[in-house]
Order: structure tokens, then C-alpha cells, then sequence
């Protein structure tokens, strides 16, 4: 607990005015928690319940009370970034106010060292437009506006000129000799062909005389998907040494032939 | 004839403004009153002023160089009893997103969660949706971010007639903006 600024440092009743779903446990169960949205809201807030004037109050003096909260409290997740980096910009600022007799060296130009002023204006400017966005707020649809809307008269106008009756009977007996679309199958059903029933079939045809031209059994093929694993039965059986393959050209027949020893069905 | 020229002038641009089931621009208007563009603007704004001035029940409403009549804004409460229009109220971070924008258009979503230091696309976005913000162009800098700006559904839900009817800034924050507002080219606002 903070020990250099005891005035009003308690915890202070949050109320925030938005109420995000905060899930606990992992169950999908969510409570929805007043939560900040954002840091200079919250940082706002701070000031502002303690009736500190923004204008000149040393933002180190709520360091203290934002970091608290910041433990304590759900903050809305998707801006935690947010409150950390602001939290160390304050930490930083209270850091400077504890050790005034030994100055911190200014940072080389371009340095991110937190400036207190800068923050300032961030909350005032926020502040600014909080408040304006709270007058739109009481304005919201109180005292509408509205436009005339758009008369049937303001359509697109159908076209008036009449349609010869040629044009509908022609349009008729056109649609009657298209003929009637085939229906379709009642259902899609994929033939599922396996490695394993293309390597019986493999075997199957060595079992004859323990060669065979591998593109006669794909000529037999029904399918491209077949005749992928068709090859790709024949692949396996060369890895597993049962086969061996051979070919002499690129393009010209491979010779698949049934290993020594192996026996075929 | 020549006297009474600008009564009439004005007078047809009532009358355009009650038929018309859009905003229309002021070159539109110019042309078909047959004055050049400024003249029709001047008229405009002076039939807006007259239509204040005695209280009527109708409104010049004028924003983006487009010009429609509307209710006025005092009536507005009654005749939504009648309209039966009842939209739902925005959240206060779609109220400060879009407090950001009206002050500021226009202006890009970085310049939305600079001023709230929080993400603002998921209200942005909604603020789209409703068609109180579209995009009205980019910004000439590294990306080419889109700039946001108000609509004239903004304008009629808020019972305004131009953006410079908004309430104004407090007076700390219209110093500020001179300060924290980046550079930009002046947006050409009709002439």
C-alpha cells in the first residue's frame, strides 16, 4: 500500500458506464462486469473521483490507485496493452517524483521516456470528447430530423407502353419445348476405392504368371481417382519388396513382376 | 423581374428540395436554377435561414456540398411518435467513436484510438453499419488511411442541420486541438 501519499489512496467505487462479458471458468460462462474500456478512462476516473483538477494534479499521485485497480479489477482483455503501457508510463512519472534530488539524464531525442505533459493532454483531449460525446449521447434521437421518404411516384416507373400479345404466346410455346431437365440421382454416392483392394487387385492379376504391364490393369480403370491408386498400389508393394517394377523409357510400359519367393493368390 | 428574381430563386428551391427524395448537390441545384454556384448557395443558406427565423415546421439541412429539407428538430420527438421510429441507443464507446469523428472530420480510426487509447475498429465498423460515419476518402500519408466522416443519417438522428451546429468543444480542448491535431491538407467543403 502506497506509504508517500496516504490522502486518498483508498480503493474508490468504480462505475464505469460499460459492461463487458468477463468469462469465468471455461465453461462459456460470462458475467457481465462494469470494466473500463480503455486507460485514459479509466485513468479519467481516478482523477476525477477524487476531484483532483486535470489540469495541474501530478499524474504520479494516481499512479498508485491505477495500478490497484488494474490488479483488482477486470479491464477489457482486448486493450490490456493499453492499461500496461500507460501503468508504466505512470510507474515511470512516480519513480521521478520519489528521487527529485537525483534527476534522471533526458533521454536522446526520439526516446519513448513518458512526458507527463503529453499524457495530460491525452486525458484532456479525451475528456474533451467524452464530454461532447455524452451531450451527443443526451441528443441521440431526441429531437430527430427527418427526410420525406421516397413516394411510390418516386420509384422506377414500370414501362407503360403496352406488350403485344404475340410476344407472351411466343415466350409460352419457347419455355414449352425446352424439355423437362433429367432429374438428378437421388443422392451422390462416392465409390471409395483403397490401396488395399487395388493391391488384391494387383496381386490377383500376378497370380497368373507373375508379370504383368502395369498400364493393361489401369486401362481397366474406371476412374482417374482409381487408376491413382491403382499406381499408387503398385508403389506400395514395390516398398514393401513384394514387387519389383521396372521401365525402361520415360512414358513406355512398366513391367511390374511378382518377387522371388512371393506368392501370389 | 430582376428584383423579384432571388424570391422566386429561392421559393423554387424549396420547392426542388420538397420533391427530391435524395440531398442535392449544389451544382445540381445550380444548374437547374440556372445561377452560378454560388449565387445558388447563397440562396440556399438564406431560404435555410428564413425557414429557422419564422419557426416553420421544416429545415434546410446542408452537409458534404448536398442539401436536403427536413423536419425541425422541434417537432422531432412528436413526429418520431408517429413514425413509430425507435432505433436503439448507442453504446458510449460508439458515442465517443463517433464524438471523435463529427469534431474531427475528417479524420482515420488511428485518430479515433489515439484520442480514446483504446482499439476502435469493432465500433467504427458498427458505426458504418448504422450509416452514421462512410468513408469519405484517404489520407495522403504512408498507407493511405482511410478518413472517416459523418453522414447525413448522423445528422438527422442527432436533430442537426450541419455539422457546425454541434455543440461546442469545452474551451480547454478547442486549444488542445490546435496542438494535437495533425497536419492536413484543408478538405475543400463545396466551393
Amino acid at each position: 500500500m502506497p506509504m508517500t501519499h496516504p490522502e486518498g489512496m483508498q480503493p474508490i467505487p468504480v462505475e464505469p458506464e460499460g459492461a463487458v462479458a468477463v468469462p469465468v471458468g471455461d465453461s462459456g460462462f460470462t458475467l457481465a462486469l462494469p470494466v473500463f474500456e480503455g486507460p485514459l478512462q479509466l485513468l479519467l476516473h481516478l482523477i476525477e473521483s477524487r476531484q483532483l483538477d486535470v489540469l495541474t494534479v501530478p499524474l504520479a499521485e494516481v499512479a498508485d490507485a491505477y495500478v490497484e485497480h488494474l490488479s483488482r479489477h477486470p479491464v477489457d482483455a482486448a486493450n490490456l496493452s493499453e492499461f500496461v503501457s500507460i501503468a508504466a508510463q505512470l510507474i515511470f512519472l512516480k519513480s521521478k517524483r520519489l528521487l527529485p534530488t537525483e534527476p534522471i539524464p533526458p533521454l536522446p531525442e526520439g526516446g519513448d521516456e513518458p512526458d507527463e505533459e503529453e499524457l495530460r493532454r491525452r486525458i484532456l483531449e479525451y475528456r474533451a470528447l467524452r464530454d461532447a460525446s455524452k451531450v451527443l449521447g443526451a441528443m441521440d434521437g431526441a429531437a430527430p430530423v427527418m427526410r420525406r421518404e421516397p413516394r411510390e411516384a418516386d420509384l422506377p416507373e414500370v414501362p407503360a407502353e403496352p406488350i403485344a400479345v404475340g410476344i407472351l404466346v411466343a415466350a409460352i410455346e419457347a419455355l414449352a419445348a425446352i424439355p423437362e431437365p433429367v432429374a438428378p440421382p437421388p443422392a451422390v454416392v462416392p465409390r471409395e476405392i483403397t490401396i488395399g483392394q487395388q493391391i488384391a487387385v494387383l496381386r490377383q492379376a500376378l497370380s497368373a504368371g507373375g508379370r504383368v504391364l502395369l498400364q493393361t490393369i489401369l486401362a481397366r480403370c474406371g476412374s482417374r481417382t482409381e487408376a491413382a491408386v491403382t499406381f499408387l498400389a503398385a508403389l506400395e508393394l514395390v516398398r514393401r519388396r513384394q514387387v519389383t517394377a521396372e521401365q525402361h523409357d520415360i512414358f513406355g510400359p512398366i513391367v511390374i513382376e511378382a518377387s522371388a519367393g512371393e506368392v501370389m493368390p | 423581374m430582376e428584383r423579384d428574381q432571388p424570391a422566386d430563386l429561392g421559393a423554387f428551391f424549396e420547392a426542388l428540395l420538397f420533391i427530391a427524395e435524395r440531398p442535392l448537390t449544389t451544382p445540381e441545384l445550380a444548374e437547374l436554377g440556372s445561377v452560378p454556384r454560388l449565387q445558388a448557395e447563397a440562396e440556399l443558406s438564406a431560404l435555410a435561414e428564413r425557414l429557422e427565423e419564422d419557426e416553420r415546421g421544416l429545415r434546410v439541412q446542408h452537409h458534404d456540398g448536398a442539401w436536403q429539407l427536413v423536419t425541425a428538430p422541434e417537432v422531432g420527438a412528436r413526429l418520431a411518435t408517429y413514425a413509430a421510429r425507435e432505433e436503439a441507443r448507442l453504446s458510449s464507446a460508439a458515442l465517443e467513436a463517433l464524438a471523435v469523428i463529427a469534431y474531427r472530420q475528417p479524420c482515420t480510426r488511428g485518430d479515433v484510438e489515439r484520442v480514446r487509447g483504446v482499439d476502435s475498429d469493432y465500433v467504427i465498423r458498427s458505426l458504418m453499419h448504422r450509416r452514421l460515419v462512410v468513408e469519405v476518402g484517404r489520407r495522403d500519408t504512408p498507407g493511405r488511411p482511410v478518413l472517416f466522416g459523418t453522414t447525413f443519417s448522423f445528422l438527422e438522428r442527432f436533430g442537426l442541420t450541419s455539422i457546425d451546429d454541434l455543440p461546442p468543444l469545452s474551451s480547454d480542448a478547442a486549444q488542445l486541438t490546435a496542438l494535437t491535431e495533425p497536419a492536413e491538407p484543408a478538405v475543400a467543403d463545396g466551393e
